[in-house]
């Protein structure tokens, strides 16, 4: 069965992008517009690897990350972020909060698909 | 039997037996409109002559902001004018004009209401001994002792708008 | 969920990449050297390649790829770029957007053909074969030489809550393996007793014994996301010469742009940064793309806005109520502020449009033999979307017309004591709410004479007749008259002046040429900016309400009583010393009313020509949105669109040429007449 990845992104046009990209490569996506959403849907539903954007209305990429660790059946999912600039400064933040890998953007979906592979593993 | 007549009606069933219609009232006859096509029915509102347009398409409304032209069918079939009362109503419908969806007001003296119309009870309008152009009119549609016409608005919008 | 199609999404995206390729070419074609030029087109062709295969264009990714193994060449200095092998890439680009537009037709024979024309090229530029094309091309960077193998030991511990936070350490070691031959061997020594145990903590550490041809950086990949907060020594070993050890406590982390992960292919961050760079280039800063029609709506919903809002306007200015009117003052200002940021969303420089004429004017001088060069000027010029996409056609017509009709070939320009090259100059500036367009090109001018022969042969002018200079030019946009078609293949296409006329005016703009024989000729296009909103001149015909577009209002004048009488049954009016013709539109619209006392005169032009709208009543400037009309009232040539009024109601848009024209027409009929 294909693994199942959550898009975390307030803007459609990187949902979309992250979505094709991922179902291409075979992936089951599901999405979510904000960290409150993506927080409620990765509970509603076990997903294999949650892909978030940092900087979203409602709440942001940081909290969610950090209010899913607290969860005990989240723990262990890997959680790619996406960032904007290579602002160190808050790729360290995202790191202490849990999350697992990180893409800057603008990205190239073919790295996105590789860097899912990677964190996935086999 | 009018070969093209016979075509606009088969076009109009679509092959299914029954349509739901709106039917309402021009100059004391009966007409119906595919329901599908009724976008919404509005109260008459003020009204902009266009000067040098068709006479039955003589002038524009404001529809939610956008311009669309009102019909007065009347003209087209040749019928009486009749005075605006408080039954009158404006449907507007969905058409499409070479290939663009329109939005075109039609004024009417009174909706009726939403019923189903069978084609059992249709027949191609004759092409002799009527009044009106039959290739205006899709079909007539028996009901009880009165026919309730269905008008070919695309035949009536395009030759209209040829004839210049 | 209403998500854009992918491919329209793609689609638009190869669009913009293959606009970037086909500039850079050309540039390139202009400076075979530039190396920054050389690796933009090489980033472009790239991406396409990439984004392609994403979005299924498999034939596209597939040629794409050939073309970019090819000028790979070109990019890592082994060949010299040359015209041949650009004009080469350029064919190539032409067909890499057949195969978007139509992925599925039958390209296969054409793409051979123009592979072998660029392998061609790069072989006689003293280029090898291109390399066997591969599927996941693995490219050069720090694998120039191979490496010869090496031995790496690695002695790593991840960061104790590495699995809490979704790194799969065996994910990691499955990794290195796929590096090379791998030796693994736990360290269990940290493990604390069962009692204290965190299942989800990480207490083995690894050390691994690597055998590898692939660099040192393929390993730091491996560790990417967790080399800040781990352990790891790496030593390695050159198995071919002696033993040279280097050991590092702690690696810095290499922190790449984009973090590259090698799985199968290893892609090196010296290949990656500059793919990133055109997207940003092509991005700017932080943009979102919108479909056209999104904006369209969008633009609806302002204009009624606009509308609601001066409803408001009456309401509050008739009432007391002073939280009202402070409301309604607001909600004036904040609608005027959203209109205006709405039109600036419509804006895009006109650059978009002048890139296409590169392009042209290079299969222009190819088709003609001539020398042409264009330059441009205002590029960054900004104009409303929709005018953009609306000009285009007449350009092309203009453009090709001064290539083709305008500019000499070189042995007559030598011979006329020019320079062998002709030049085509495109510019664009904004003054007001205007943007004028202008084509200039240095050529052998317009010969009166055979515009004069050729109107008369056609029927356009009787013989003999008298026309001021300006008058003959003009004679050009007269329909029928079309020297284009018959001279050349080229610039006729079916279309004459008329044509670029019309779509002109039916963008409510103006066209004018100059022309100085022997010195060339300069055609301009004065544009309204936008074609959503106006100024307008409100007035009043009857009991109907009307608007002028402000930009062709002269000047509104009483028509005095005595002027009035006078001017009956005649067909112009005396302003100041020259006579006007004028049209009573209450005559037009047969509005069956009694005239106003004091009828009003809208003086309105385009260009030099000039004609008087009688009117009952001027109302005042109207900020008019313009609404189109239906195709059932496209007949109307009197307007040029609608708009809805503070109170809801309609009014028409007056077409101005067509009025103009319409006067104009009117009054050489009178003077015909007598």
């Amino acid at each position: 069965m294909s693994a199942r990845i959550l898009t975390v992104d307030d803007s459609a046009s990187i949902r979309l992008t992250t979505n094709v990209a991922l179902s291409t490569a075979g992936y089951a996506v599901s999405e979510a517009v904000n960290g409150a959403d993506g927080l409620a849907k990765a509970q509603a539903e076990r997903f294999d690897l949650i892909v978030t954007d940092l900087n979203m209305p409602i709440m942001d990429g940081l909290t969610m990350i950090e209010e899913l660790r607290k969860i005990p059946s989240q723990t262990g999912i890997p959680i790619i972020f996406l960032t904007t600039e290579s602002d160190a400064a808050l790729k360290t933040r995202a790191k202490n909060a849990g999350a697992t890998g990180w893409l800057t953007k603008p990205f190239d979906p073919e790295n996105l698909v590789k860097i899912v592979r990677k964190v996935l593993g086999k | 039997m009018n070969s093209a007549a016979l075509k606009h009606n088969e076009e109009f069933w679509e092959n299914r037996e029954e349509i739901e219609v709106l039917i309402f009232d021009i100059a004391g006859e009966t007409f119906a409109l595919g329901a599908v096509m009724v976008q919404e029915i509005l109260d008459m509102v003020p009204e902009t002559p266009v000067p040098g347009s068709q006479p039955f398409v003589g002038s524009v409304i404001n529809f939610r902001g956008k311009v669309i032209p009102l019909a007065d069918i009347r003209l087209a079939f040749g019928m009486e004018p009749t005075r605006i009362t408080i039954d009158s109503r404006i449907i507007v419908i969905a058409i499409d004009i070479d290939g663009e969806d329109t939005l075109v007001g039609i004024r009417t003296d009174k909706v009726n209401e939403v019923t189903t119309l069978a084609k059992a009870n249709s027949e191609p309008p004759p092409s002799v001994g009527m009044r009106w152009r039959p290739d205006y009119i899709e079909c007539l549609v028996k009901r009880g002792t009165d026919f309730i016409i269905v008008p070919n608005l695309t035949a009536i919008f395009s030759t209209n708008r040829e004839r210049r | 969920m209403s998500f854009p199609d992918p491919i329209t999404v793609f689609r638009l995206e190869a669009g913009e990449l293959l606009e970037q390729i086909e500039a850079g070419l050309l540039d390139l074609g202009r400076n075979l050297d530039d190396r920054d030029l050389v690796d933009a087109v090489f980033r472009g062709l790239h991406t396409l390649k990439g984004s392609g295969a994403m979005f299924g264009f498999d034939a596209l990714a597939a040629f794409t790829h050939h073309c970019e193994t090819a000028f790979d060449q070109v990019r890592k200095g082994e060949v010299p770029a040359t015209q041949e092998l650009v004009a080469a890439v350029l064919e190539a680009r032409d067909q890499m957007r057949l195969l978007v537009e139509t992925p599925n037709g039958e390209h296969g024979a054409e793409s051979e053909r123009l592979l072998a024309v660029l392998h061609q090229a790069v072989k006689a530029a003293g280029g090898g074969e291109a390399a066997a094309p591969v599927d996941t091309p693995v490219k050069a960077g720090e694998q120039k030489k191979p490496a010869g193998r090496k031995r790496y030991t690695l002695l790593f511990r991840l960061p104790v809550n590495a699995m809490a936070n979704g790194t799969n350490p065996l994910g990691l070691l499955d990794e290195l393996r796929e590096l090379g031959d791998c030796k693994v061997i736990a360290d269990r020594a940290s493990i604390p007793p069962l009692e204290k145990l965190v299942p989800t903590n990480l207490h083995v550490g690894w050390r691994v014994e690597l055998v590898t041809e692939r660099p040192r950086s393929d390993i730091d990949d491996v560790f990417i996301f967790v080399m800040d907060d781990m352990e790891l020594s790496v030593s390695e070993e050159d198995l071919d010469t002696a033993p040279v050890v280097e050991v590092k406590p702690q690696v810095q982390p290499v922190a790449p742009a984009i973090a590259a992960a090698p799985a199968a292919a290893p892609v090196s961050k010296a290949e990656k940064a500059p793919v990133q760079d055109v997207r940003a280039n092509a991005r700017g800063q932080e943009n979102v793309r919108v479909p056209a029609e999104r904006l369209d709506e969008l633009m609806d919903r302002v204009g009624e806005l606009v509308i609601a809002q001066s409803r408001l306007y009456q309401l509050a200015t008739s009432s007391v109520d002073i939280g009202l009117r402070a409301v309604s003052e607001d909600i004036e200002r904040l609608s005027g502020e959203l209109r205006d940021t709405m039109m600036v969303l419509r804006m895009v420089p006109i650059t978009q449009l002048f890139g296409r004429f590169r392009r042209l004017i290079h299969d222009l001088a190819r088709e003609t033999g001539k020398q042409i060069e264009l330059v441009t000027e205002g590029e960054s010029t900004e104009v409303d979307k929709g005018v953009i996409e609306r000009l285009a056609d007449p350009l092309v017509h203009l453009v090709r017309n001064s290539c083709d009709h305008g500019l000499e070939t070189a042995e007559e320009r030598i011979a006329a004591g020019k320079s062998p090259v002709g030049r085509i100059t495109l510019a664009a500036r904004q003054s007001g709410g205007e943007v004028t367009i202008t084509i200039v090109d240095d050529g052998r001018g317009i010969d009166r004479s055979r515009v004069r022969a050729k109107a008369e042969s056609s029927g356009i002018i009787t013989p003999n007749t008298q026309l001021s200079d300006q008058e003959l030019l003009q004679l050009i946009f007269q329909p029928g008259f079309s020297t284009a078609a018959q001279v050349t293949n080229l610039s006729g296409r079916g279309v004459g002046m008329d044509v670029v006329k019309k779509s002109v005016e039916a963008l409510r703009g103006t066209i004018n040429v100059v022309s100085n024989p022997g010195a060339g000729s300069e055609v301009s296009l004065a544009i309204p900016l936008t074609l959503a909103i106006i100024d307008g001149l409100l007035v009043r015909v009857g009991s109907g309400r009307y608007v002028i577009p402000l930009a062709a209002v002269e000047e509104c004048l009483e028509l005095s009583i005595e002027e009035d009488l006078r001017s009956r049954g005649r067909s112009f009016i005396s302003l100041r010393d020259s006579l006007v013709p004028f049209i009573r539109l209450r005559d037009l619209f047969l509005t069956g009313t009694k005239p106003d006392p004091f009828q009003k005169v809208v003086v309105i032009s385009t260009g030099s020509e000039r004609v008087g709208l009688v009117v009952d009543q001027i109302i005042g400037d109207h900020q008019t949105v313009i609404k189109s009309m239906s195709k059932l009232h496209q007949d109307v040539a009197t307007f040029s669109g609608a708009t809805i009024l503070g109170d809801g109601n309609v009014a028409l848009i007056l077409d101005v040429a067509h009025l103009v024209a319409a006067g104009q027409h009117q009054e050489a009929h009178m003077r015909a007449a007598g």
